[in-house]
């Protein structure tokens, strides 16, 4: 496919390439998954992705720079989906559900991509560990920056908010690790419950829960 | 089995090759000892420059011991790792349980009693608690394995330590490990682990506040 000529298909030289890193993040995050990191090769990605190792080269100095372009693109892709669920919605409670819902459902039905971002990220070693720390990073703000204060009228310390966003993390990852990415749907009450109990308290969040 | 040492006498002879110049210490003592060594070298060298870097030849190196003492010892790279690592898991349990046991606490101290023994074995232990909390997750398949294992047992010790409500979400002492993990396990990267009991009251209100006054406390 790789050596179709230019001139017959239409196809310019940069779709063609762009569609290839793509074939090959997708390869590459399936092969991880179910083989685990040492034993994907880059032939192997190269062959999941049905292009050559030469191409895979033209693309990626090494297996390790595509699976950091491989986290980076399947973390675009959940963040992107969070976002617009949450852009729905004006409220913060039903802003932080709405999120949490699109967040469990990609992952749910990408299970080789919800194991590259919470399962690798802590288990890769120190380059990939930075992009999932990032990735968790960048959902405390949201989390924080609209939450109101608490009944005494104080805000929970900082680290409430890290520690709500990496438990959270840290419980999908060890579902995922168990083999339970496509149900995890199922603890939407709970994660939701999770992230809304230190903002507003426990009935609070349980009433905003049980009402959507 | 033939008899050890001279004369049926307890104590034995330095192993053969090794100069005898300690001859009243027995040998389980020495062997003990240089074990010790051996895990403590693994474990700082991997905390320095990571489990896959580290060799062989430099643990012995560091350890201060022949390569034939560490292969008498362990079989390999792997076993020093997990023999080092159940040492300090079974250390930090022990230290858990001990710190959440007090029978005259309530639920909330017993919970931040537990807290407090954790994050004091992280700023005791530097190098161990890096080899536990990070390098362990990575390391090798079984250390990966085990690091879950003892996840689970800390995770248990939570929800036998929280008020029995069955209004809580069976996943809640699991997530609150996760967030408190979260926060150690970069504090650790970042190189503060020194620092970790000051993690206390912050972490202890994650752990506890969300339940007080909602019915549960």
């Amino acid at each position: 496919m790789e050596s179709l000529p230019r001139g017959r298909h239409g196809l310019t030289r940069e779709y063609i390439a762009q569609h290839q890193r793509e074939r090959i993040l997708i390869a590459i995050a399936e092969l991880l998954h179910d083989h685990g990191y040492d034993r994907t090769t880059v032939a192997a990605i190269a062959g999941g992705a049905g292009v050559s190792k030469s191409d895979f080269y033209a693309h990626f100095a090494s297996k390790d720079e595509c699976f950091g372009a491989a986290y980076d693109a399947a973390f675009e892709r959940v963040e992107l989906t969070i976002l617009s669920a949450c852009a729905a919605e004006s409220r913060w409670p039903d802003c932080v559900c709405a999120g949490i819902g699109a967040l469990l459902t990609a992952l749910a039905d990408t299970p080789a991509q919800a194991s590259l971002l919470l399962v690798e990220g802590l288990r890769a070693g120190p380059d990939v560990y930075g992009r999932y720390q990032a990735a968790i990073e960048r959902f405390v703000p949201c989390l924080r920056d609209g939450a109101p204060r608490g009944r005494d009228g104080r805000r929970p310390p900082q680290a409430t908010d890290e520690a709500v966003v990496g438990g959270i993390a840290s419980l999908l990852g060890r579902r995922v690790l168990a083999g339970d990415a496509p149900r995890l749907t199922r603890f939407f009450p709970e994660v939701a419950e999770f992230a809304l109990t230190p903002y507003l308290g426990v009935a609070e969040a349980r009433r905003i829960i049980s009402a959507r | 089995m033939p008899p050890r040492g001279k004369g049926g006498t307890q104590e034995t002879r330095a192993p053969k090759g090794s100069p005898s110049i300690r001859p009243t210490l027995p040998r389980e003592f020495i062997a003990l000892h240089k074990q010790r060594r051996i895990m403590d070298a693994l474990a700082e060298l991997t905390a320095e420059q990571g489990y896959e870097a580290t060799k062989i030849s430099d643990i012995v190196k560091r350890a201060g011991v022949a390569r034939k003492t560490l292969y008498d010892n362990f079989e390999g790279k792997e076993e020093v790792f997990l023999a080092a690592f159940d040492a300090a898991r079974d250390e930090i349990l022990r230290r858990v349980r001990e710190g959440s046991a007090d029978p005259d606490a309530d639920w909330q101290e017993r919970i931040e009693g537990g807290l407090a023994a954790f994050l004091g074995f992280i700023a005791e232990q530097p190098t161990l608690a890096r080899m536990c909390m990070i390098e362990a997750l990575s390391a090798t398949p079984e250390t990966s394995r085990r690091y879950e294992e003892a996840y689970e047992t800390l995770v248990e010790l939570t929800r036998r330590g929280l008020p029995q409500d069955e209004r809580l979400p069976g996943t809640i002492a699991e997530t609150l490990v996760g967030g408190v993990a979260w926060i150690v396990y970069q504090q650790i990267r970042r190189g503060e682990a020194e620092r970790a009991e000051d993690l206390l009251p912050e972490l202890t209100e994650f752990m506890v506040a969300p339940y007080v006054g909602a019915g549960m406390a």
